[in-house]
């Protein structure tokens, strides 16, 4: 009777990555699934010059001596930033050049997801917990492999994966967004990805569709109205259903027991779609506060229990 | 895929930040739509005029000044929230901060009875409002007084309720994008009517009001010629008269109360959408709220001035004085000549001896109705979602339809409440006391959110210590706890005043109004109530509530 935690959209939130590695032993779960979008968003310089650091965090610029670095380091990582020291010079070359800054994001993400999975390896080892990883859409490709050496962190993407009697698939690809991201496909593409791992599935009400994005006008995709120029409309209170035909379609066709969601950060909740319950447990990472949901699944009921918690 | 850099220390032009381009980053929202949301929640029209029509029960207050100093208390309710918002930015709304400060229980016993529980009362109240600002004033003014006379009957109160209703049902299943465009219109036409208003009275004499009051007091309501005098006169018997120009700094505080109907609402639906980076993005809730408050407090000022110079203020108060008195039977009072509710707008349209363009004015002027009420169930909606969620209601009061997304679970759990309060409303007036108290509850409410911010820093270290607000502090206490013990102390004596006022003078007086302290007392019981059923029927089914905000160790 396994009991899964599952969360997401942790953006590179050592924190909330922390927690949800002992989320296993706080809940009592058997299984961490981990829903994508791992890496962060932002890189925070931390400029060496004259003998100290400079560094500006949520508007406010301080300089901090040499001891004190890995302290601000800690806080800028507990927010979803990669912290990097660097010179003057580099501070310069990585704005103006687009190129050395995608190649500096890269480095740094990919980093930060090796030291995931070592930190995974160190307090998951000896545990009989399962921990899955399915990368998102705001996720580069390279992440899979990182992921894949992992010692005990198991990549979803792409599979079908048993547990406990029950399968899961898992995609981290969405639907366009305006941002133009590393894993989007068209909604016919993302429909076709699905229903390759689909066709796999010997028995659909026993089946949990791990999939990045929500299923369109579900209650779990609903976003800030935008404009072309990215700009929040009307005061940043209206919200618009901005999840995937080809993710609903596919709940609606194969009535799984379980899809989980992540994605749109603002749209916790959990709903049923025919018989599926369907769950966004959101996202505050920037908090440091991890949200997930406890499911608690049966042989006989299917899922006997389910929660929402901010960890 | 890194393209955007972002932020400018002081020292120097470098960048502060590197951003790539990743899902939900988002440019910040115009501050002037913000402000339209925060200006409408502190409305001028609505619930200003109807809050400023019971400034008379302190003959001794000076409004004005009261007004004024309103202002700067509930300026730290405004700076109190915006740092909660800072602190917890897309979690925001009194719900998710008292649950995750306070506690579940309390978070949820306390939200519920404040944005669920007490929202049936608005629904009657908002009902009035429409009443007697738009059907009453535009019926007499176009010679239909038996439509306006059917909307003083109880069947035409119960009537008004249930049209409010369906004007919020729609706007709920339309969507706030749909109905953000609506309130702009509304906005600008709106706010041209209030200029209209304003110049009308600017530019008129105290004479040149009486003459056209006494001329369509007498065309439009029959009634004797000097009505202005015999509306003085009317209420003369049951009120002593003002005096604009008095001042007294004790009756002041007094006046609280009443401006905190329509003026304690800035932060009416404090989240935050959208995933903004930087500092001063999370500031943009605070300059919202506050010129949302501001411009209001300054527009009030302005109207106010101009009814004391044009209309004269001790006319002003001794009409509001001889309506209310004689709606609620007070002993000795005498029936107005005018027997409506004094409509500033219908009278600065008087002195356009025209029919057609004082109806016209009353219509837009309507549109700050249709403008602001839609938003009444939108807290109560996002509680309830909230509430259902975290599996303390059962998950169909989150339902929504897949075809409209029509929130019908929690509608449901809205609607069919308020049609019941809205009959006991329009049936029993002897339980008039129970909606007098509505602002109270949700004084009560944000008071309960105000005490989260106090213990913030303490409660909640790791979120206080990693958010900006961090940085503020005043003799080394955090600035959050200094401004929320301030605006404490402005609610708790407002929440005195309402509850122990020795004169009842707020009529919510717990030695005067039993009907309203069992009301109050019996929500909070059911709150309670439902959440330990909760608490119980969910352990049974192996989950346990006290979970849901326990954090999950770190290390």
């Amino acid at each position: 009777m396994p009991k899964v935690f599952f969360a997401t959209d942790l953006h590179g939130s050592e924190v909330c990555w922390k927690k949800f590695l002992n989320s296993a032993r706080f809940y009592g779960a058997d299984v961490l699934i981990c829903g994508g979008d791992m890496t962060g968003k932002a890189i925070v310089p931390i400029v060496s010059e004259n003998g100290h650091y400079s560094v500006t965090l949520s508007g406010e610029s301080q300089q901090v001596p040499a001891e004190q670095v890995a302290e601000v380091e800690a806080t800028i990582r507990r927010r979803g930033y990669y912290p990097l020291q660097m010179t003057v010079e580099r501070l310069h070359e990585l704005d103006q050049n687009p190129d050395k800054r995608a190649e500096c994001f890269q480095e740094v993400m990919l980093a930060g997801v090796d030291r995931w999975m070592k930190m995974a390896a160190e307090k998951l080892r000896g545990s009989g917990i399962r921990c899955f990883v399915c990368p998102g859409n705001d996720d580069e490709m390279e992440v899979d492999d990182v992921v894949r050496r992992a010692e005990l962190v198991e990549l979803g993407e792409g599979r079908v994966v048993e547990i406990d009697g029950f399968s899961m698939i898992s995609t981290g690809w969405s639907n366009p967004t305006p941002w133009k991201t590393h894993r989007e496909d068209s909604e016919e593409q993302l429909g076709e990805r699905i229903e390759r791992m689909a066709a796999q599935v010997p028995d659909p009400s026993r089946a949990i569709f791990n999939l990045h994005c929500p299923p369109f006008k579900s209650g779990l995709d609903e976003a800030p109205a935008i404009d072309a120029d990215l700009r929040l409309l009307h005061g940043g209170r209206a919200l618009r259903p901005v999840g995937s035909t080809a993710v609903r379609a596919a709940i609606e066709k194969h009535q799984p027991l379980l899809s989980l969601h992540g994605h749109i950060h603002e749209s916790k909740g959990a709903i049923k779609i025919g018989k599926t319950l369907s769950i966004n447990p959101g996202s505050a990472y920037e908090e440091g506060m991890l949200m997930g949901a406890i499911i608690q699944l049966d042989p006989k009921k299917g899922i006997k229990s389910y929660q929402l918690v901010n960890g | 895929m890194a393209d955007a850099t972002m932020g400018t220390p002081a020292s120097a032009q470098r960048p502060a930040l590197f951003l790539r381009n990743a899902t939900g980053l988002v440019k910040s929202w115009s501050t002037f739509d913000a402000f339209v949301y925060s200006f409408w929640s502190v409305n001028l029209i609505t619930l200003g005029l109807y809050g400023m029509s019971f400034v008379y029960t302190v003959p001794d207050g000076q409004a004005l000044a009261a007004i004024l100093i309103f202002g700067v208390l509930t300026t730290f309710l405004v700076i109190t929230y915006a740092m909660l918002v800072s602190v917890m930015p897309r979690t925001g709304g009194d719900y998710a901060w008292q649950s995750r400060v306070l506690g579940g229980g309390l978070g949820f016993v306390l939200s519920i009875t404040g944005w669920w529980f007490t929202l049936f009362l608005w629904a009657p109240i908002y009902a009035n409002i429409l009443v007697v600002q738009f059907f009453s004033p535009l019926a007499y003014t176009l010679g239909w007084s038996n439509v306006s006379t059917f909307f003083t009957s109880q069947n035409g109160i119960f009537v008004a309720c249930l049209i409010v209703l369906a004007f919020v049902s729609v706007v709920v299943t339309m969507g706030m994008e749909t109905y953000a465009r609506i309130q702009k219109v509304c906005f600008w036409i709106g706010l041209g009517g209030l200029v209209v208003v304003i110049g009308l009275l600017a530019f008129a004499s105290q004479s040149d009001f009486q003459n056209a009051y006494n001329r369509e007091a007498t065309s439009l309501f029959g009634a004797p010629a000097n009505a202005y005098q015999a509306t003085i006169d009317a209420a003369s018997k049951t009120y002593a008269g003002h005096d604009f120009g008095f001042f007294a700094f004790g009756p002041l505080f007094l006046l609280m109360p009443w401006l905190a109907f329509y003026l304690l609402w800035p932060n009416w639906g404090a989240t935050l959408y959208g995933e903004v980076r930087g500092a001063k993005d999370i500031r943009k809730p605070f300059w919202s709220m506050f010129w949302g408050l501001w411009v209001t407090v300054a527009l009030v000022a302005v109207v106010v001035l101009l009814i004391a110079k044009t209309m004269g203020w001790n006319f002003y108060q001794s009409a509001n004085a001889a309506y209310w008195n004689s709606l609620f039977a007070v002993q000795g009072a005498a029936a107005p000549p005018v027997p409506i509710w004094p409509y500033p707008v219908m009278f600065a349209g008087w002195l356009v001896d025209n029919h057609l363009f004082q109806a016209l004015l009353i219509i837009v002027m309507g549109l700050w109705f249709f403008g602001w009420a839609g938003t009444l169930f939108l807290s109560s909606t996002r509680v309830i979602f909230a509430a259902a969620f975290d599996r303390v209601l059962p998950a169909w009061a989150a339902n929504i339809s897949a075809k409209r997304r029509v929130p019908y679970g929690s509608l449901v759990l809205m609607i069919v409440p308020s049609i019941v309060i809205s009959a006991i409303y329009a049936y029993r007036p002897s339980f008039t006391s129970v909606f007098l108290d509505a602002t109270a509850v949700l004084a009560l409410t944000f008071l309960a959110t105000v005490v989260a911010a106090i213990i913030l820093p303490w409660r909640r270290k790791d979120l206080y210590d990693a958010s900006p607000v961090a940085n503020y502090k005043i003799g080394g206490i955090p600035a959050i706890t200094i401004v929320g013990v301030i605006t404490a102390g402005f609610l708790l004596w407002m929440l005195y005043q309402w509850s122990f006022n020795p004169d009842n003078l707020y009529g919510t007086s717990f030695q005067k109004t039993p009907n309203s302290v069992i009301y109050f007392v019996a929500t909070y019981i059911v709150a309670v109530v439902i959440y330990v059923a909760a608490r119980i029927v969910r352990s049974r089914q192996g989950i346990d509530l006290r979970r849901i905000h326990h954090e999950i160790p770190v290390e």
